[in-house]
């Protein structure tokens, strides 16, 4: 993969952990830092594309490495600690911390992360998703099925972003309804189902049988992508 | 209203009813004085009237027969009988330095006070003659008491306003006096509820009773410091348990992972891997426990859906791959009404997780979990229950009277059960464990619902 990460961590036995991890999930480009003056040399130096930056350092801890970053650029910084207090994650993500995993985690969820942060930060052109039925151009937003295009609504392409970030997971009700309609989202279930019916319309073959996007009985939905097991 | 100002209203109304027992005693001690003076006489008993009555004149002449007689004796006293002129016509052991005649002022002086020192009693006879009756000195007291009847009327009155102003003034002395013993002991007695909440908080050690205050403070401190210390340690441990686990986790993922080993080799790592798991999940659940236990934080509190939460609890077990030997299914006892409660979303999600896995963890042969949410009367019932082996009694009692489960040491339940307990009890609500019909457990959990529902 062509994107470059920076690992920081002042124990030397997990920054080769970490090095290892990411070399085996095909990332090639990785610069290493074991301290907080370290990382902001190699940040300033090597433009990584994301920072995994531990918190608890001797000297400069990753807090202070964030604001400094932050001053001046957007690079995503996913934060790893040992302190898993609820606090400490509001405080990362209060000065701009993009996600936080708390110690110890397992290296596949490291991954995922990083991917996740990495789609949303640098979005693939021509991003399409391929279903049974259909195809999703995300970029356009439109769905192209039995070589008719087919538009997305705004609210559509919001519900269909959010069932994709999760694919092949369950989605709950209201979390897609916060998705659509913000925070306050209560009572707009029967406007999610109003919303679901129009995309099964769009990606599916038989709507009144999906099989992309398919209901999970009373917790939510599930995007099933094309190949993937369901 | 608290158990402190209980106590307090408990000692003023014993107080008035010792003050009203008190009036009540006296009341019917000095009537049953005045009873008994009045059956007793005013005096000692001699009745000049009947003495008078036992003289008559026969013939010009005066005498009293042997019942006066006998009377005078028994009372040690003299009798006179004036005519009308003031002169003695009769006497009986009349005291040789009196006079035999007085004159009507004379007779007015002692028929009020004394003569020459000798008590006496006068009777006015119908035939114009007056009886007089003398007893030894100091043997009789006489008062002469007399007042105009409006100032009579006033002086009742006044006794009364008086007797009313001090009942008034003792009750308000009295409430005054207990309010103060009452803003004194108050700090103390809340100071021993919250500590033993485990939440004090010092007290003023100025005042009469700023010593118990100090001693007090001094034994909150120790408790504190005790249970800090014990939280810190916790914390420490855990948190160098972190680091050093994550390789393990790491390492031993990258070995199960790997293709060119051994199969064998590959099952013995993924074997360290879910060990390394149950130790993370432990170190999360010491953390959590201590910081509740302890009350480290306060829990946040916003207004969540538990209808969500349990959705989102359900989707979790099931997005992290659930075995097919086991069915999990969500459903709401009254569906589109929102079961809207304050509290925190990641704490009770904690808790619904560690019940459905409780029930993954002992039903290893696979069972079907139904979690349901529903809303009645104010209150929002979470129940979660399996079809699995379910509990034996002796444990389910012991769960319910909220035994402090051993955690760890030989605790098949771990550290779950324990939590949930604590979780339930941080949002104000019950937890009740019991024997599913025909098997398995059913767990029960009651919150009550946001104001706003």
């Amino acid at each position: 993969m062509e994107h470059k990460i920076l690992l920081v961590d002042d124990d030397r036995d997990l920054l080769e952990m970490l090095c290892s991890i990411f070399r085996r999930a095909g990332y090639t480009e990785l610069v290493t830092a074991s301290s907080g003056q370290e990382a902001l040399q190699a940040w300033r130096e090597q433009q990584p594309a994301l920072i995994v930056l531990d918190v608890m350092m001797p000297g400069m801890d990753g807090f202070e490495v964030l604001r400094e970053i932050r001053r001046t650029s957007h690079v995503p910084v996913l934060m790893l600690t040992a302190r898993g207090e609820a606090e400490d994650r509001i405080e990362g993500l209060e000065i701009g911390a993009d996600d936080y995993l708390p110690k110890p985690f397992l290296p596949k969820e490291l991954l995922l992360r990083v991917q996740a942060i990495l789609h949303r930060t640098y979005p693939e052109p021509n991003r399409t998703v391929v279903l049974a039925a259909s195809t999703v151009d995300l970029e356009r937003a439109e769905v192209w099925k039995n070589g008719e295009r087919l538009p997305l609504t705004a609210k559509e392409l919001q519900l269909f972003q959010k069932l994709y970030e999760n694919a092949g997971r369950i989605v709950t009700t209201g979390i897609l309804c916060e998705a659509i309609c913000g925070e306050f989202w209560q009572g707009y279930e029967s406007t999610l189902s109003t919303h679901i019916r129009h995309l099964r319309e769009k990606i599916e073959e038989n709507p009144s049988k999906p099989v992309s996007l398919v209901t999970a009985k009373g917790l939510g939905y599930r995007l099933n992508l094309k190949g993937a097991k369901s | 209203m608290n158990p402190v100002q209980r106590f307090f209203r408990r000692y003023i109304f014993s107080t008035i009813g010792i003050l009203a027992l008190f009036l009540v005693v006296n009341l019917l001690l000095v009537l049953t004085v005045l009873t008994a003076g009045y059956m007793s006489g005013t005096d000692n008993g001699l009745s000049v009237r009947s003495v008078s009555s036992h003289v008559t004149e026969q013939g010009g002449v005066w005498t009293a027969d042997d019942t006066a007689l006998a009377l005078l004796q028994e009372h040690d006293a003299w009798a006179m009988l004036l005519d009308e002129s003031g002169t003695v016509v009769w006497e009986q052991g009349l005291p040789e330095e009196l006079p035999r005649s007085y004159t009507s002022a004379q007779v007015a002086s002692f028929s009020r006070w004394y003569l020459q020192d000798y008590p006496v009693k006068v009777w006015s006879r119908e035939d114009g003659a007056l009886m007089v009756v003398g007893f030894a000195p100091d043997t009789l007291v006489k008062y002469y008491f007399s007042m105009e009847k409006p100032s009579l009327l006033m002086f009742l009155m006044g006794s009364i306003v008086v007797f009313v102003c001090n009942l008034l003034l003792m009750i308000f002395l009295m409430l005054r006096n207990a309010r103060r013993v009452e803003k004194a002991m108050s700090p103390i007695l809340q100071g021993i509820q919250d500590l033993s909440r485990g939440s004090y908080q010092s007290l003023d050690e100025r005042g009469e009773l700023a010593e118990i205050n100090a001693g007090l403070n001094r034994a909150g401190d120790y408790l504190m410091r005790k249970d800090n210390t014990r939280a810190e340690w916790i914390r420490g441990v855990s948190h160098d348990i972190r680091t050093p686990l994550s390789m393990v986790l790491g390492y031993a993922s990258e070995l199960e992972d790997d293709d060119a080993l051994p199969t064998e080799a590959r099952q013995q790592a993924g074997m360290i891997r879910r060990q390394g798991e149950r130790l993370k999940s432990l170190v999360d659940d010491l953390n959590l426990t201590t910081k509740l236990e302890y009350a480290l934080k306060p829990i946040r509190r916003e207004a969540v859906d538990l209808v969500e939460i349990g959705r989102q609890a359900v989707s979790e077990v099931l997005n992290s791959g659930l075995p097919e030997r086991y069915e999990i299914a969500f459903s709401e006892a009254h569906p589109g009404r929102a079961a809207r409660i304050e509290g925190d979303a990641a704490l009770l999600r904690r808790m619904l997780d560690n019940l459905i896995r409780n029930s993954i963890v002992h039903n290893p042969q696979g069972c079907r979990i139904s979690v349901t949410v529903s809303v009645e009367d104010g209150r929002c019932t979470c129940t979660v229950t399996d079809d699995g082996t379910g509990m034996g009694a002796a444990r389910l009692e012991a769960l319910n009277r909220e035994a402090d489960v051993p955690s760890t040491q030989g605790g098949e339940h771990g550290l779950g059960l324990k939590l949930v307990r604590q979780i339930v009890k941080a949002h104000g609500g019950t937890v009740r464990f019991r024997q599913a019909t025909p098997q398995g457990l059913k767990v029960s959990i009651v919150f009550s619902t946001s104001h706003d529902e």
